[in-house]
Formats: structure tokens, C-alpha cells, sequence
């Protein structure tokens, strides 16, 4: 309609034009006759007429193309009206796949590999819900492969280490029964002894620590955490390794804040971190050096630091620390009886229980240890509302 | 001094359960399998301690100690598991147990123990 009008305009505009030039050559044609004075009356009335008919004319072709603007006008506003309802439809037909498609897509993304599309509208949405459709079903095929895979493994992983504990537990209490004859033995015979339940230990710990790291994997290791006080739980750990610190001539320290609170754990795991990181501080440290543990109130929780004056870790090896199998500096490890996968179960242990553990170490000074626990009630070891807890109400 | 009836169906690990408990001066009889030991109590066996695999073939040491409580005895039964952690596979709680021992087996912890349910 626009276009008609737009037409209409110009042919209107070209016909005025024409219509004023007659005119205007009428008129002049007229003036010319009376200028000669062959003209008389009837050239000054053809004259006036001329201009009044002018005046005519424009006012005609302005009524004209008032009307074909607003013709044009109205075919533009009914062409865009046109134009949006096809929109709106085209629009509205995507939208609902689309919509369908962004929805499923989430779905997938957050692990539920079942989703699928209904295919249809437009052929673009079509094809397009149809890819992913495929997508999500080679990727459920794929998930279902590996799942076995993982439960295969970890099957095999408990399997084996429940398997290796019996003819391990037979061999070391044998190796056991010969120490507890160690009268009887010559001294090589004794050293024998030692390095076959030296291995046994290591083997022990390593066993655990796979088990533990399959449980992870596998998301089978639980913790059951309990209201326990910290104190006891750091005395006993540092108890337990006075005697191999002992043996470096390290010096083992502990420094607990008084009236820390409760923090909710369970305590075998929680001596089995410290052991690990005791472990660690004791193992990668020289004769002489000094080893710390420490415990502060943080807020909502507790933290926990191990700190010694070895060597320290190197910036490049602090940040995979906690990866599996990530051991120090080679140099050491040939005396080092790790499994390199103890701060990697740490890590895990320390987050199944909401709290997180981090490791600053200064090459050449020393490396620490820092283990967050969240705290577990309102209520201190001694009996009384602990500052955090009344912080934190 | 105590009699302690220690069930495994390992020779190797009774062999060595049976060496240490009698340097710790234990009067220790064995058995191969649960059925054994409830055998042996039906027989008018009276150990003061049950040492029982809580995995053995034919029947478990936990089976065997469910029979005998449900036949209401209360000797005192330590259970030895190879799982690591006691609770993570064959802990019933509906059962009257003294204690876990886990493999390898921590024998001063063990001794401590037995000292502590046979006073």
C-alpha cells in the first residue's frame, strides 16, 4: 500500500508540475499579447485565470499529498502491523523449543543424562532439538560405561584391600612374635625383623590409604561427626608420634588455646589427618628440627596448624600438594616411607567435614599446615558459651 | 586364667592367635567356623571369651553370636573384621557386641582388651 501511495505521489507531483508549467507558458503567451497590445481584455482575464489557476493547482496537490501521505502513512503502519504479527508468530513457534531446549540443556549440564526434547516446529528448532537429543543419548550411554567402569574399580579396590589384610595380618604378627624373641635373635636377625614390619606398616598404611581414596571416589566414605573437644584429640596424636620424633631428635611441640569449643568431627578421622601431617613434618624434616602444633579459635571454627622447620615446599610443588601421588622433593623421598596419598585423603577428610585445609610453606624455613573444622554447639570444653558461639547468636 | 575361643577360618591367623594369647597366659581353643563354635558351646564349652572373623564360611561370627544371644548368653565377644573402619560393612547394631578388632591386628590393643572383659 505504501508503495501505491509512494507511486500515486510521484505521478501527482509530476502532473502538478506539468500542469504548472502549461500554466505558467499560457500565461506568458497571454502577457507577450498584451504587451504588443494584441491581447485586449481577454489576455489580462487569461492572465488572472492563469494564476488563479495555479493557486488552484496548489492547493489541490496539497490536498493530494496530504492525502497520499497519509495513504502512505497508513500502509506503512499496516505493513508493520503485518510484519509484527508474522513476527510474533515466527517468535512465539521458536520460543516454546527453544525454551524446551534451554530448559533441557540445564538439566543435562547438572547430571540428569535422561532429558530428552520433543522434536517439532520449525525445521532449524527441529534439527537442532534432534542433535541434542543424540547428544544427551551418547552421553547417557557414556555415563552408564563409566559409572561401571568406576563401581568395577572400586569394587576391586575394596575387594583387594580387604583380601590383602588377612595373609598381611598373618605376617605381621609373625614378624611380631619373632621381635618378642628378640633375645633369642642374633642382632642381623633382628634387623631382618624390623625392615620385614617396617614394610608391613607401610603396606598397612598404603592399603588404607587406597581404601580410603576408593571410598572417596566412589562417594562411600562417610564420617559420623560428633561434639568432641580438641585438646585430647592433639595430646594423643602427639602422644602417639613422640617416640619416632624422638628418634630425629625433633623437638614436638603443642600450643592449644584454652576453652576452645567443641568441633564436630569424628575423632579417628581427625587423628588420622594429624597423623598424616605429623607424618609428613617429621619425615621431610632433618635431625634437629622443629615441629608444632598448634590449635586457635577462628570464628566458626577451629583451626588446626602443623608447622615444621624442614626444608619447605617449593611454589611450584605447594600448589599440587594435595594431589594423589604428589610427593616432595625426590631428593627426600628415598627415606621417606609416604604413600603419596595421605594429603590427598586429608584433603578429602578435612572437606567431608566442612571445613578446608591449606599449606603455606617459605623454601629453606619451614612449611605449616592449616586444617579449619567447623565448631559443633554452642557450648566450650569447659562447660561455658564459647566466644565464637556467642559471636555467631 | 581365662579360656578364650578364638574362630577363624584362616590356620595361619589361629596358629597365630592361639602363640600370642598363650604367652599372655590364655587357655585358648579354636574353631574353624561359626557352626564350630556354637558346636562347641552346645557341647557345654563355657569359654569367658568369644574371639570371632565376622567373615567366615558356612557361618559368620556375627551369625553365631546372633544365635547365642538370642539363646540369651552373655559372654563377652570381641569381633574381628578386616574392614578398616568397625562400622563400615558388617557392624549390626542390634547386636551385643564388646568390641571391634580390626586386621592386622594391634595384638597390645587386643590384650588390653581381653584384660579389661575377662577381670
Amino acid at each position: 500500500m505504501a508503495v501505491i501511495g509512494v507511486a500515486r505521489f510521484i505521478q501527482q507531483r509530476q502532473d502538478f508540475e506539468d500542469s504548472i508549467a502549461r500554466s505558467y507558458q499560457t500565461e506568458m503567451a497571454a502577457r507577450v499579447r498584451i504587451a504588443q497590445g494584441t491581447g485586449g481584455k481577454a489576455a489580462r482575464v487569461a492572465v488572472h485565470q492563469q494564476i488563479r489557476h495555479r493557486s488552484e493547482l496548489r492547493d489541490q496537490i496539497s490536498g493530494d499529498t496530504r492525502d497520499t501521505a497519509l495513504l502512505v502513512a497508513a500502509g506503512l503502519i499496516a505493513g508493520l502491523t503485518g510484519a509484527l504479527l508474522l513476527f510474533s508468530g515466527l517468535i512465539s513457534s521458536m520460543r516454546r523449543p527453544l525454551e524446551e531446549l534451554v530448559d533441557a540443556a540445564g538439566r543435562l549440564a547438572a547430571g540428569d543424562r535422561s532429558v530428552r526434547v520433543e522434536v517439532g516446529g520449525l525445521s532449524e528448532t527441529a534439527t537442532l532439538g534432534a542433535a541434542f537429543n543424540e547428544m544427551a543419548a551418547e552421553l547417557e550411554i557414556e555415563e552408564g560405561r563409566r559409572d561401571e567402569l568406576d563401581r568395577l574399580k572400586d569394587d576391586f579396590v575394596l575387594t583387594a584391600s580387604h583380601e590383602l589384610r588377612s595373609p598381611l595380618t598373618s605376617v605381621q604378627g609373625f614378624a611380631e612374635l619373632l621381635i618378642l624373641e628378640r633375645e633369642s635373635l642374633t642382632p642381623k636377625q633382628v634387623e631382618t625383623v624390623e625392615v620385614i614390619l617396617d614394610n608391613c606398616r607401610h603396606l598397612v598404611r598404603l592399603l588404607n590409604d587406597l581404601l580410603d581414596l576408593a571410598r572417596s571416589d566412589a562417594g562411600r566414605l562417610l564420617i559420623k561427626p560428633q561434639p568432641a573437644e580438641v585438646a585430647p584429640l592433639i595430646e594423643d596424636v602427639v602422644r602417639t608420634m613422640r617416640a619416632q620424633t624422638e628418634a630425629g631428635k625433633q623437638s614436638l611441640t603443642e600450643e592449644i588455646q584454652p576453652g576452645l569449643p567443641l568441633i564436630n568431627v569424628e575423632p579417628a578421622r581427625i587423628r588420622q589427618i594429624l597423623v598424616n601431617l605429623l607424618t609428613n613434618a617429621h619425615e621431610y624434616s632433618p635431625e634437629g628440627a622443629s615441629i608444632g602444633v598448634s590449635a586457635r579459635s577462628l570464628g566458626a571454627e577451629v583451626e588446626i596448624a602443623v608447622s615444621d622447620t624442614g626444608p619447605g615446599i617449593p611454589q611450584d610443588q605447594l600448589e599440587r600438594i594435595f594431589e594423589r601421588f604428589t610427593r616432595g622433593d625426590a631428593g627426600l623421598t628415598q627415606r621417606v616411607g609416604g604413600t603419596g596419598l595421605g594429603l590427598a585423603i586429608s584433603k578429602s577428610l578435612v572437606e567431608l567435614h566442612g571445613g578446608g585445609i591449606v599449606a603455606e610453606s617459605t623454601p629453606g624455613q619451614g612449611s605449616t599446615f592449616r586444617v579449619r573444622l567447623p565448631v559443633a554447639a554452642a557450648v566450650t570444653s569447659d562447660g561455658g558459651q564459647s566466644r565464637a558461639a556467642a559471636e555467631a547468636s | 586364667m581365662a579360656t578364650i575361643l578364638v574362630a577363624d577360618d584362616s590356620e595361619t591367623i589361629l596358629l597365630l592367635m592361639r602363640t600370642r594369647l598363650e604367652m599372655a597366659g590364655y587357655t585358648v581353643e579354636t574353631a574353624a567356623d561359626g557352626q564350630e563354635v556354637l558346636d562347641r558351646v552346645a557341647d557345654g564349652g563355657s569359654p569367658d571369651l568369644l574371639l570371632l572373623d565376622a567373615m567366615m564360611p558356612r557361618k559368620s561370627g556375627i551369625d553365631a553370636l546372633r544365635e547365642l544371644r538370642a539363646a540369651g548368653s552373655e559372654v563377652p565377644a570381641l569381633i574381628v573384621s578386616a574392614h578398616q573402619n568397625p562400622g563400615d560393612a558388617d557392624a549390626p547394631t542390634d547386636l551385643a557386641i564388646n568390641g571391634y578388632i580390626t586386621k592386622p591386628i594391634d595384638f597390645d590393643q587386643l590384650l588390653e582388651t581381653i584384660a579389661a572383659l575377662t577381670a
